[in-house]
């Protein structure tokens, strides 16, 4: 369980002047949830998933991951960003390994499991091609194996999907819910798609900026396995009006 | 709309290989311009009767180079080892610096200002002094080609240190990776093409070094050649250094451009320049 606590951070710019990019954020995730952080950018999303990872310390508040302070980054947590940012000289199952190796935690069976990770995710066969060499969302798909390999209790998800195209888009959608079915894990995803959020969610955080903090979060009751079908449905449209809503204002959301 | 819409299966075109004079043209093409060139230089020599001293021949500067082979080939060794020397001692002093440079801003304050003071230094009005300084050996020469070298070396090393994204440090930290980790396992081999251009820059500004260093104070080495060879109007010969002088600095660049071929085949340089 991750309870965070009235989290804040503070930026110093260059010039001196203080920047709040999260103010008085409080949250309380539940073991195996799976919860979207949406908001315009400067909202704050990309901060609270990097204090939630410990990768910035805070500047007020607490975090606390199973009743442990997070003070720095820990090693039950796997995160994946915007772009693959595979390493090229590596091979995809070199890059898969890369955490493990960095943490001195290679096993005899490391090589094994990363072989099966690769293969759920439909890349059995690209073991020994090189990054160049896979198409972008295929490169991503690694990232998240590399993410995976150490199997942390909670993935960080920056706009994964954010650097692909519409239709890789959709197929990773499903793809990370089966992963997340096979491997139950925590999962605090950051998107700017509302559709994004709400389909793979089971709570959505809206956020707004200046300063950054958490407006509402809202439950979303659609029933898993979740598909592309259930855009259609009323609890699907009404979580994704309601979260236009609040980004935009009432009448904005009435006009789209 | 569309009369007759039954479309004929066209035969696809024939697509045959291309001939082998035209698949290996990039190889042989600068050749024979080089040729004709040649060519046509020795007959406007013989034609217009110009002197050796203004232009040799090409035939007569392969006869006197010839002719003095074997103290060609010592001078052009004694220039080797000037340039091999110079050229390491700047990558083992570039990388550290490079790296030293980009960890912290206090040192890049403070180290920042003196590299651009050592390049703002006319390095030929250098030599003289150094050799004062350092003695009538090789130490000079070396120091210069050094000096000449180094710099955009180093800057390319820092270049490439700081063009890792920073989403993989992230991860890095993430890992909890030391900072000798992250500098031995993600910022160096990422900065490993951007070195490799400054080394291509370093190689052949190394050969300027050494001359550089040879015309001021040397007893050997190809420039001390062109310089004691124009003193005694030997042109035809001055030329021929010249001329291995520049071959030595095609062979030692295109041996760089191998190395980083077999080192870095990640890089989006190899094949072109």
């Amino acid at each position: 369980m991750i309870t965070i606590d009235r989290a804040s951070k503070v930026f110093l710019t260059r010039d001196g002047e203080d920047i709040v990019a999260l103010k008085d954020a409080s949250l309380t995730i539940g073991d195996c949830e799976f919860i979207a952080l949406v908001g315009p950018s400067g909202c704050g999303k990309s901060t609270l998933l990097r204090l939630i990872g410990g990768l910035l310390p805070l500047s007020g508040g607490t975090i606390t991951m199973d009743g442990a302070k997070v003070t720095g980054p820990r090693e039950d947590t796997g995160i994946v960003f915007q772009a693959p940012t595979l390493l090229p000289w590596a091979t995809i199952k070199d890059n898969v390994l890369f955490p493990l190796s960095l943490m001195g935690k290679l096993q005899p069976d490391s090589k094994a499991k990363a072989g099966q990770l690769l293969e759920m995710v439909g890349l059995g066969g690209f073991e020994q091609k090189y990054p160049r060499e896979l198409s972008g969302g295929m490169q991503q798909r690694a990232a998240i194996c590399r993410a995976l390999l150490h199997d942390p209790s909670v993935l960080l998800m920056d706009e994964p999907f954010g650097a692909l195209d519409a239709l890789t888009r959709e197929e990773m959608t499903l793809e990370l819910l089966r992963i997340w079915t096979e491997r139950p894990k925590t999962i605090v995803f950051v998107t700017h798609s509302i559709s994004e959020a709400v389909l793979l969610a089971d709570r959505v955080v809206v956020m707004s900026p200046r300063p950054g903090q958490i407006v509402e979060i809202i439950d979303v009751p659609l029933s898993r396995p979740r598909s592309f079908d259930q855009e259609g449905s009323d609890e699907f449209q009404r979580c994704a009006r309601r979260i236009r809503e609040l980004i935009f204002g009432r009448r904005d959301a009435r006009a789209a | 709309m569309q009369p007759d819409a039954i479309a004929l299966p066209t035969p696809a075109p024939r697509r045959k290989k291309p001939a082998l004079w035209r698949r290996t043209q990039e190889f042989w093409l600068p050749l024979v311009v080089l040729t004709l060139l040649v060519l046509a230089w020795e007959i406007a020599c013989r034609v217009f009767g110009v002197p050796a001293y203004l232009l040799p021949s090409p035939s007569a500067i392969w006869g006197e180079t010839w002719a003095m082979r074997m103290q060609v080939l010592t001078h052009a060794g004694a220039t080797f080892t000037t340039v091999m020397v110079g050229f390491l001692v700047s990558v083992a002093i570039s990388l550290p610096l490079a790296v030293a440079l980009t960890s912290s801003r206090m040192i890049a304050n403070a180290i920042y200002p003196i590299l651009i003071l050592t390049q703002s230094i006319p390095k030929v009005a250098l030599a003289p002094i150094l050799v004062v300084v350092l003695g009538a050996n090789e130490l000079p020469r070396i120091v210069i080609t050094f000096l000449v070298a180094f710099f955009p070396l180093v800057l390319s090393c820092a270049a490439g240190l700081l063009a890792v994204p920073p989403e993989l440090l992230e991860l890095g930290r993430a890992c909890r990776a030391s900072k000798w980790q992250e500098l031995v396992r993600i910022r160096l081999p990422f900065a490993m093409p951007i070195v490799f251009s400054g080394l291509k820059a370093a190689i052949a500004l190394a050969v300027v070094g050494a001359v550089v260093a040879e015309f001021v104070n040397a007893d050997r080495g190809l420039g001390y050649l062109i310089v004691s060879a124009t003193a005694f109007f030997k042109v035809p010969l001055a030329w021929g250094a010249l001329i291995l002088l520049s071959f030595m600095g095609i062979v030692l660049f295109q041996i760089v451009v191998a190395v980083e071929r077999i080192l870095v085949p990640w890089s989006n340089d190899n094949g072109k320049l």
